[in-house]
């Protein structure tokens, strides 16, 4: 198929792509831009492991065509850590076990970062519908909603800059 | 590969000509969700894809003293959070944030939820609800059809070759209305419906029931109205017995289908109750509007 032109900033970085427009976001991530720290798991949007942040938004990145990100700006779980540091999200996922085999721990960082920045004062409740759509096969929730808490609560302030 | 030629037009005029040409050979692509996991199951082989993304006004939530205006690509979770909606047209919120995840509403439209024509389909009766018309663009022009008869059966909807959903216009309510939604799932918002009510209430000052709009979904090939029950309602005071009699006309008003959610006996007896909480909770909020 005829590539098409595709702007789209990731991580802060411009990047000008020609591409067929029938692959997904998913596999530009991973495939062109080598980004491969966001999942593909179900390949269907029913899991969350593909999650990235799409202008702040968290989106499922396996169901979206490519031309639907032209000009858009993604942040994927690579986009997180800072010089010599992680982000408070990941650190506190690491401190509270939130992670066993990790599979699905970007989609759930990155949907914990949609959920706090809009509402940094979501309630537990708020974090479990915003997790409604990550879908976790060995530790359970728990773990991964005292994580998200822990750094609402700004026990992780001192590196947290924008959560 | 999953589909030929992508286009993305920038007009009206443009789209409805891509459409024309192509016909059965061509999907509309809106937020995706639905569409690219078919293009990917080689469900749908269509020859070329149309991104109507950046048709203008497309997107546009306006609201005015005259009613409400949503475009077809307008985001589910963008009508769901959106405070301009929520004095008058707060079901069309509750059923938008019914939808999916987080993740899917950031991303599906309310145009999408609607031409997909699922028997399921949760966003479109909060438009039913509240008499919502859909504006449909052709090569012959435009046109506007109810939302409640926007549909075919499952999968299908009445827009022939050429045609495409702009837009939907509601009205703005009458003194003393009030609707609700309720879907009903076993694991919440991500989960498809079992059932779902949708009911839309006017009342006068006296109390009695002006108009009454109750609809149904995930229980016959298409959302329906269950027109029997309504009629039940019409012109008079809400009551217990009188409730308890609609919930029961409005089991009978449906077809349900068994299926891996549920069975069919048991989405009838389901009608039955969530009619009921439907028709009073939009009955309360009625009254206190």
């Amino acid at each position: 198929m005829k590539r098409m032109e595709i702007n789209i900033t990731v991580n802060g970085r411009k990047h000008e792509l020609y591409v067929s427009p029938d692959r997904t976001l998913l596999e530009v991530l991973r495939e062109e831009l080598n980004l491969t720290g966001t999942k593909k798991g179900c390949d269907d949007s029913n899991c969350g492991v593909c999650t990235v942040l799409f202008d702040g938004m968290a989106v499922k990145s396996c169901t979206m065509l490519i031309p639907q990100a032209n000009g858009h700006s993604i942040t994927t779980i690579e986009g997180l850590e800072r010089e010599n540091s992680l982000h408070p999200l990941q650190q506190s996922f690491i401190d509270h076990f939130a992670v066993q085999c990790g599979f699905c721990t970007p989609g759930m960082i990155l949907t914990a970062k949609a959920i706090l920045d809009e509402n940094p004062d979501a309630t537990e409740e708020d974090i479990r519908e915003g997790l409604h759509g990550n879908v976790c096969r060995c530790v359970g929730y728990k773990k991964v909603v005292e994580s998200i808490e822990a750094v609402r609560d700004g026990e992780y302030s001192e590196s947290c800059g924008e959560v | 590969m999953r589909f030929e030629q992508y286009y993305e037009p920038k007009t009206t005029e443009e789209c409805i000509r891509l459409l024309e040409e192509y016909g059965a050979d061509c999907k509309i692509l809106a937020g995706g969700t639905d569409l690219v996991p078919r293009l990917k199951n080689k469900i749908w082989r269509p020859q070329a894809v149309i991104g109507i993304g950046s048709l203008p006004d497309i997107d546009t939530i306006k609201v005015d003293q005259n009613g409400l205006e949503l475009g077809a690509c307008a985001k589910l979770r963008k009508i769901s959070m959106d405070p301009s909606l929520a004095k008058d047209y707060k079901v069309i919120m509750e059923a938008a944030g019914n939808v999916s995840s987080m993740q899917i509403r950031n991303v599906a439209t309310i145009g999408g939820n609607a031409c997909n024509a699922s028997p399921s389909a949760d966003a479109i009766h909060g438009l039913i609800a509240m008499g919502a018309k859909a504006v449909i663009a052709g090569p012959e022009g435009v046109r506007e059809v109810a939302v409640e008869d926007l549909f075919a059966g499952p999968g299908k909807t009445v827009l022939t070759r050429g045609e495409l959903l702009l837009k939907f216009k509601v009205e703005a309510p009458k003194a003393g209305t009030g609707a609700v939604y309720k879907k009903f799932a076993i694991r919440g918002d991500t989960d498809i419906s079992i059932v779902g009510v949708g009911c839309g209430i006017t009342l006068k000052d006296d109390g009695t029931i002006e108009a009454v709009r109750i609809s149904l979904s995930a229980v016959a090939p298409k959302p329906i109205r269950a027109a029997e029950a309504e009629k039940l309602l019409l012109g008079k005071k809400l009551t217990d017995e009188l409730l308890d009699l609609a919930a029961e006309t409005a089991e009978n008003n449906c077809t349900p289908i068994t299926d891996q959610r549920a069975t069919a006996a048991y989405r009838k007896e389901m009608v039955r109750v969530w009619t009921r909480h439907a028709v009073k909770e939009a009955y309360e909020r009625a009254k206190s509007v």
